[in-house]
């Protein structure tokens, strides 16, 4: 049985389609990531698989339970981290997590000691007995954590656990969550952050426009994605002119400067790389460093999306511009 | 199959209790519940009072009256708009526990709220002005019907599906008043012309009042028997437009 099972699954805001008949399944113990630019359906449908929003049409089965029947043995093996942190900032975090065990009938027994143990691992007892509005954002992030985990859910939601951490933070969380499924818990983790998917999980949804594009593990939507390999150059000296000529060789598809280097991709390196440097010698420039580099998962979800992230994307004006990315 | 039911009652007992611990640790003390469950009933009962002879017991009344009604209602409208803007209800909403259950936890924090801050009116009605109570009994039952009914009032303005308090204060307090001014508060049901006292009717204050004329002075309009009817009943009918109020936000996604 799956933990989780989603059947032509769709959501209406009025007028407005935010998801498009969707289906996928989690399996027991996997980390799956829930892929997508901002606005793709992403939070939509971890709204769905939690309860917290009704379906226009489709099936949810969690533990082969039909949510829209009967919700309550869903909810009980369930634990929600939602986006925000959102934790009690007039309480302690040990009243923040007293709460919480309550609610989710944590035998009073074991309440203290599942706190103590929880606060301990993620670092806060110390400020157990500080109020909350005094955390910094990745210490009431560790908090939303410990209070969705203390009754033991085997299925755990977390809705972009990281942005707006500092490093530290965001690495702690990530290694906290890596712990979690190494002892059990199915988590099913929604992100527009790609290294942390690829990180982090078995198998990733790429969901775009409510509708999902490509599911497998990161290596597999790596190989398929051959054709975006790509020749990272750094060049000296580092003048743009260069640059915007290293995008007219012949075999780059287009060029994008990644800080003092540039990125030029291509569907056969082999043909790119002696253009590079023959370009080198012609031009009267050294080369810093060379590399070719497979398919990153940023650059499926690039070529899925269509969505840049974070860098300027130049195309050669050598030949017709092709184009990255099925949305563009 | 018995024995999951109770046991299952048991601990939507128990979630609801959490609920109103939490909630009373969390919200009491907070500014807005404060302004509008506590100092306004007063305000509102000095500003109509000044000048106007009235015997103390008929005053204690009219206070007890304002105070369980402006308090109990003050909740809903406060609490659940700034638990939904802090993400909070989310919480809430994905517990192991059914959606009656919260509301009835968010009714009881309202109602808690209006009692403790009637006692307070009562206290000093007892001692400072020496009035007597004619029957105590009905005194208890309509200081815990009240809260209840009109806190059930306050959460259908707080189930409405948005995230600032301030869009709900509004109309949850022009209704207030309107309800203060039609039921019998300051103007007294035997004064007012029959067709004002047909309007009256309509209004759970109405009841309320009546039966504080009741307990603390003895003597009402209305058989207190049906004030206490009506506001049994107004408790248990004013869930429904609250439950049909979260679904309808389950479905907008608010």
């Amino acid at each position: 049985m799956n933990a989780i099972e989603v059947n032509a699954l769709t959501k209406y805001y009025g007028d407005h389609l935010a998801v498009n008949d969707i289906s996928f399944s989690v399996k027991k113990g996997e980390i799956f990531g829930f892929l997508g630019p901002n606005g793709a359906g992403k939070t939509t449908t971890q709204r769905m698989l939690t309860t917290l929003l009704k379906p226009t049409s489709g099936q949810i089965l969690i533990n082969g339970h039909d949510i829209a029947h009967d919700a309550y043995p869903a909810k009980r093996v369930m634990g929600l981290v939602p986006e925000e942190s959102c934790v009690y900032t007039e309480l302690s975090a040990w009243d923040n997590l007293m709460f919480t065990s309550s609610l989710y009938l944590v035998s009073r027994s074991e309440r203290a000691d599942r706190a103590r143990h929880l606060l301990e691992t993620f670092d806060l007892l110390e400020k157990k007995d500080v109020k909350v509005e005094k955390f910094s954002k990745g210490m009431r992030r560790r908090l939303s954590i410990a209070m969705a985990i203390i009754h033991k859910p085997t299925l755990l939601f977390l809705d972009e656990p990281t942005p707006g951490l500092d490093a530290q933070s965001a690495r702690d969380i990530l290694g906290l969550i890596r712990q979690l499924n190494a002892e059990g818990t199915t988590v099913f983790l929604t992100t527009h952050l790609i290294e942390e998917a690829n990180q982090l999980c078995d198998r990733v949804a790429i969901i775009n426009n409510g509708k999902i594009a490509k599911i497998d593990t990161p290596e597999n939507l790596k190989l398929s994605f051959q054709r975006v390999q790509s020749v990272e150059v750094s060049i000296k000296p580092n003048d743009h002119n260069y640059g915007e000529a290293l995008g007219k060789l012949s075999g780059a598809t287009s060029l994008v400067k990644m800080g003092d280097k540039w990125r030029l991709y291509t569907e056969d390196p082999s043909l790119l790389l002696p253009a590079i440097m023959k370009f080198a010698e012609e031009s009267n420039i050294s080369i810093v460093s060379l590399n070719t580099l497979a398919p990153s998962l940023e650059d499926v979800f690039l070529e899925i999306t269509g969505k840049p992230v974070g860098a300027v994307k130049q195309e050669p004006n050598h030949k017709k511009p092709q184009k990255r990315g099925m949305g563009e | 199959m018995m024995q999951m039911t109770i046991q299952r009652l048991k601990n939507e007992f128990s979630q609801a209790w959490t609920v109103i611990v939490k909630d009373i640790r969390v919200y009491y003390l907070r500014p807005g519940m404060i302004m509008f469950g506590f100092l306004m009933p007063f305000f509102m009962f000095f500003s109509f009072s000044v000048r106007r002879q009235m015997e103390a017991g008929d005053g204690l009344a009219r206070l007890l009256a304002l105070t369980i009604f402006f308090t109990a209602a003050a909740a809903g409208p406060f609490i659940i708009p700034t638990e939904r803007r802090v993400r909070t209800y989310d919480r809430l909403l994905a517990a192991p526990m059914s959606l009656i259950t919260l509301l009835l936890g968010k009714i009881a924090v309202g109602a808690f709220f209006a009692i403790a801050v009637s006692t307070v009116a009562l206290t000093a009605g007892l001692l400072i002005f020496k009035v007597t109570i004619a029957q105590p009994g009905f005194l208890a039952l309509g200081l815990l019907l009240g809260s209840l009914a009109f806190s059930a009032l306050g959460l259908i303005f707080g189930s409405i599906p948005t995230n600032n308090p301030g869009d709900v204060q509004m109309p949850s307090t022009l209704l207030r008043w309107g309800l203060m001014f039609i039921s019998g508060v300051f103007v007294p049901l035997n004064e007012m012309v029959p067709a004002a006292r047909i309007v009256a009717y309509f209004s759970p204050l109405t009841y309320a009042q009546d039966l504080m004329n009741h307990s603390v002075m003895g003597s009402g309009m209305i058989n207190v028997w049906l004030d206490v009817a009506v506001l049994l009943l107004t408790s248990i009918l004013l869930l429904w437009p609250s439950i049909q109020l979260h679904k309808r936000a389950q479905v907008l996604g608010n």
